[in-house]
């Protein structure tokens, strides 16, 4: 029965559960087999309870090459709108952030249910923004896109996701640019944090360490 | 195949004084280490390696742990559990896994117990509900080992008299206090005003060069980094890089011992292992030692069956894994604004690297109506809020009712937590009372990579540590009330610290209630010995670390008269 309805909010970003229930299973279930119910839903069933089934497959196997393109660009407008550039402090384009979690996608040391859950949910982003303004999220204005955040950030899932992408814009923000975020340190010198000494130069980045 | 003369299991804590000690007098020494053997240059201040991804630790899709948690009661009174691994909840209860251990990791907070510690049961009687027990060893014997890791692990600090100073056979600490930061003389100043007694805080990490280690370079990220310039006494920069210059002392790092295997007679015949390209190997030895970490070391003995011991290795009486011990307690923040302080105090504020040393041991036994009867209580501890910048931006991205923050609110107050304020933090140790639903034991459902069942922790709490931590915790506000920090607020709970844990294999005098002999023999196998921290029956309200040393260092001694 738990599990049914752990399924059922994950055919989009709608959430079908009633408020209560809502609550106990959010207590009771773990974030990481929330992940793991996520990654058993089949590809192409997860649109049946949208209104708007016109959406790319998941994306795990789709070769991107650039950040301007789907479904990188949908990325680059989330992460922009949850850290938006003004004029004392960098946004996400500032600080690399698109491309940095784009490798992250890719290197080892990521949790592979994390990697798809966020994959998976950047075409749910567009399924909702579809269905409730025609058009994908990119494509909305500050106001809309707002708007789809809000409605998506209602659902458990959708919560995970975006708290997902923020922090991994932490990371692009705060992390040693050796990893391809924070660039020029541009993250340490807006919150005046002082990096600890000494700092890990290329060849002894974590995941080349073990 | 050779006969090492001794063989380790494991390199931290617990394995490196033994592996000094015998290898500097003369003995072969094999040292098995599940984990790859880093050094200073594998070591830098990188959030990534440190505390964001699987790197001294394993990967939890390879290994993990299955928690039990309190899930309510049965009609009948009875506690129910809940039953998760750590993979599927995310909550990670490796610490270090390398050569050297989670002593790489450690702040190196340092404290001896005290005489009383060592006979809780006979000082303070018995609690309902705990397995409190009196050690079978005094004080006095510890003492000298206590004295022994102040020099060879390299112990910085300053004696000052107070109430509940432990007996010591030398005036002071051997190495002076690391520099301090401007905010211990406003804690010193709140504390007097309180009429408390501020002591510096004693540390693991050098204040002048030792040897071929540098003194401490004050970068400010010290807990949970390995140390690039050697002055953090870890098992590995103090004890184990001079027993392999001994000659006599060799480390096999990617070493994963799965288990014991035993004879006839009841010995330990070999230590069975899987290498890095996980082929099937054994070593033999005369004397075996397990020092794995409380959790491991149970979990190693549990899967260690033999003709002489069905239920696993020094297991014949049902206790390995029993009275597995934790830190009680808790931690509290207040915040100070830049603002508040003129300008040369608010620049002294925001430098990073001192240590703030300081604690409070005004209660560590508590005499007080408002209690209740006299009882053991606890050490209090300051320091600054973590300075991991990832993890303290993602800390603050709900609001307070608990929604997901993003967009201009958000970096406002990424904005004021980073740059305009400054954390001080406590953090409140007692002890965490042995019970029986504390404890390991084997989940033969879920395996690692290697196809062993892993360790199953039962999570069980005594109310009275809350009591306690509570205690502790209201008497610490009091200070950041003093020093005119605001926003003041602490949390205690039943939650264990995963990095400080013990117990497991308790020492005594009786086969019937405990795992080990007063010299940390096993009772049912010989040639087995235990030199982590599962030897301690009752915790003490400290960091384990410098009595794990001790007793290593006692142990070895005992080991060494007996080769």
């Amino acid at each position: 029965m738990r599990k049914e309805l752990i399924k059922k909010t994950l055919l989009c970003w709608e959430d079908t559960i009633p408020d209560g229930l809502h609550e106990r299973i959010q207590q009771r279930q773990s974030r990481r087999n929330f992940l793991k119910a996520a990654a058993i839903v089949p590809a192409g069933i997860y649109l049946s309870g949208c209104d708007n089934p016109a959406s790319t497959p998941t994306t795990a196997e789709n070769k991107i090459s650039s950040v301007e393109q789907a479904p990188w660009n949908t990325f680059a407008s989330v992460q922009n709108h949850l850290f938006p550039k003004d004029d004392e402090s960098p946004g996400a384009d500032d600080i690399n952030a698109t491309t940095y979690l784009k490798l992250v996608l890719e290197l080892p040391g990521t949790d592979d249910a994390d990697k798809k859950f966020i994959r998976d949910g950047v075409n749910w982003t567009n399924d909702l923004s579809r269905q409730m303004f025609d058009r994908n999220f990119h494509q909305l204005d500050f106001g809309k896109k707002e708007q789809v955040l809000q409605r998506i950030s209602k659902s458990r899932a959708g919560e995970s996701w975006l708290s997902l992408l923020l922090l991994y814009i932490f990371e692009a923000l705060i992390a040693d640019p050796v990893y391809g975020g924070n660039t020029n340190q541009v993250g340490w010198q807006w919150l005046e944090h002082a990096p600890g000494f000494p700092l890990p130069p290329e060849d002894k980045r974590y995941y080349l360490l073990r | 195949m050779k006969e090492y003369d001794v063989c380790i299991i494991g390199s931290g804590a617990g394995g490196g004084p033994v592996a000094l000690t015998l290898a500097e007098a003369g003995y072969s020494v094999l040292v098995l280490e599940k984990g790859p053997w880093f050094t200073e240059a594998d070591f830098f201040k990188d959030e990534l390696a440190c505390c964001r991804r699987s790197v001294y630790t394993p990967d939890l899709k390879d290994e993990r742990h299955v928690l039990e948690e309190y899930n309510g009661q049965n009609d009948d009174g009875s506690y129910k559990w809940s039953s998760e691994s750590t993979f599927d909840s995310g909550s990670d209860f490796w610490n270090g896994n390398c050569v050297g251990g989670s002593s790489n990791f450690m702040s190196g907070y340092f404290y001896r117990l005290k005489p009383k510690d060592f006979r809780l049961l006979s000082e303070f009687g018995e609690i309902k509900g705990a397995n409190v027990v009196d050690w079978p060893i005094d004080y006095a014997a510890m003492e000298p080992y206590y004295t022994k890791a102040e020099t060879v692990v390299g112990i910085s600090g300053k004696i000052l008299p107070h109430k509940h100073q432990e007996p010591r056979s030398t005036p002071d600490f051997p190495y002076p206090p690391t520099a301090e930061h401007a905010v211990s003389g406003l804690i010193d100043k709140a504390c007097h005003e309180l009429n408390m007694t501020p002591l510096p805080t004693p540390r693991a990490v050098l204040s002048v060069p030792k040897d071929d280690r540098r003194s401490c370079e004050y970068s400010g990220f010290c807990g949970s980094y390995g140390c690039s310039s050697g002055a953090k006494g870890s098992s590995r920069a103090a004890l184990l890089n001079k027993a392999v210059e001994s000659g006599n002392c060799e480390i096999r790092a990617h070493a994963k011992v799965y288990k014991l295997s035993s004879d006839q007679s009841g010995k330990v015949s070999s230590a069975d292992y899987f290498d890095k390209e996980n082929i099937k190997r054994s070593v033999s030895a005369k004397i075996f030692v397990v020092a794995c970490q409380a959790i491991e070391t149970s979990r190693l003995l549990l899967a260690s069956t033999g003709p002489k011991h069905p239920n696993g290795i020094a297991n014949n009486t049902g206790q390995v894994g029993k009275n597995l011990l934790f830190s009680a307690g808790g931690s509290g923040t207040g915040e100070f604004t830049y603002k508040q302080f003129d300008s040369q105090l608010a620049q002294a504020m925001q430098q990073r690297g001192p240590f703030v040393n300081r604690g409070l041991q005004d209660w560590y036994f508590i005499d007080d109506k408002e209690f209740g009867a006299p009882a053991k209580g606890g050490v209090i501890d300051f320091l600054f809020r973590h300075p991991n910048g990832i993890s303290k931006a993602n800390g603050e991205k709900w609001d307070d009712n608990g929604n997901l923050m993003w967009g201009k609110p958000l970096k406002q107050k990424l904005k004021k937590v980073f740059a305009e304020t400054k954390y001080l933090r406590f953090e409140v140790f007692n002890d965490w009372l042995p019970t029986d639903d504390c404890f390991v034991s084997l989940d033969n459902s879920v395996k690692d990579k290697w196809d062993s069942p892993v360790a199953k922790i039962r999570l069980g709490y005594h109310d009275h540590d809350l009591k306690v931590g509570r205690y502790l915790a209201n008497k610490s506000e009091l200070v950041l009330k003093q020093m005119n920090a605001k926003n003041i607020r602490s949390s205690v709970s039943g939650a264990p610290p995963p990095n400080l844990v013990a117990g497991g294999c308790r020492f005594g005098n009786d086969p019937a209630t405990s795992v080990l002999n007063a010299d940390c023999q096993a009772h049912d196998a010989e040639n087995l010995y235990v030199t982590d921290g599962s030897f301690m029956p009752t915790g003490g309200s400290v960091p384990y670390t410098w009595t794990i040393y001790a007793n290593a260092f006692r142990v070895a001694d005992i080991i060494k008269q007996r080769l």
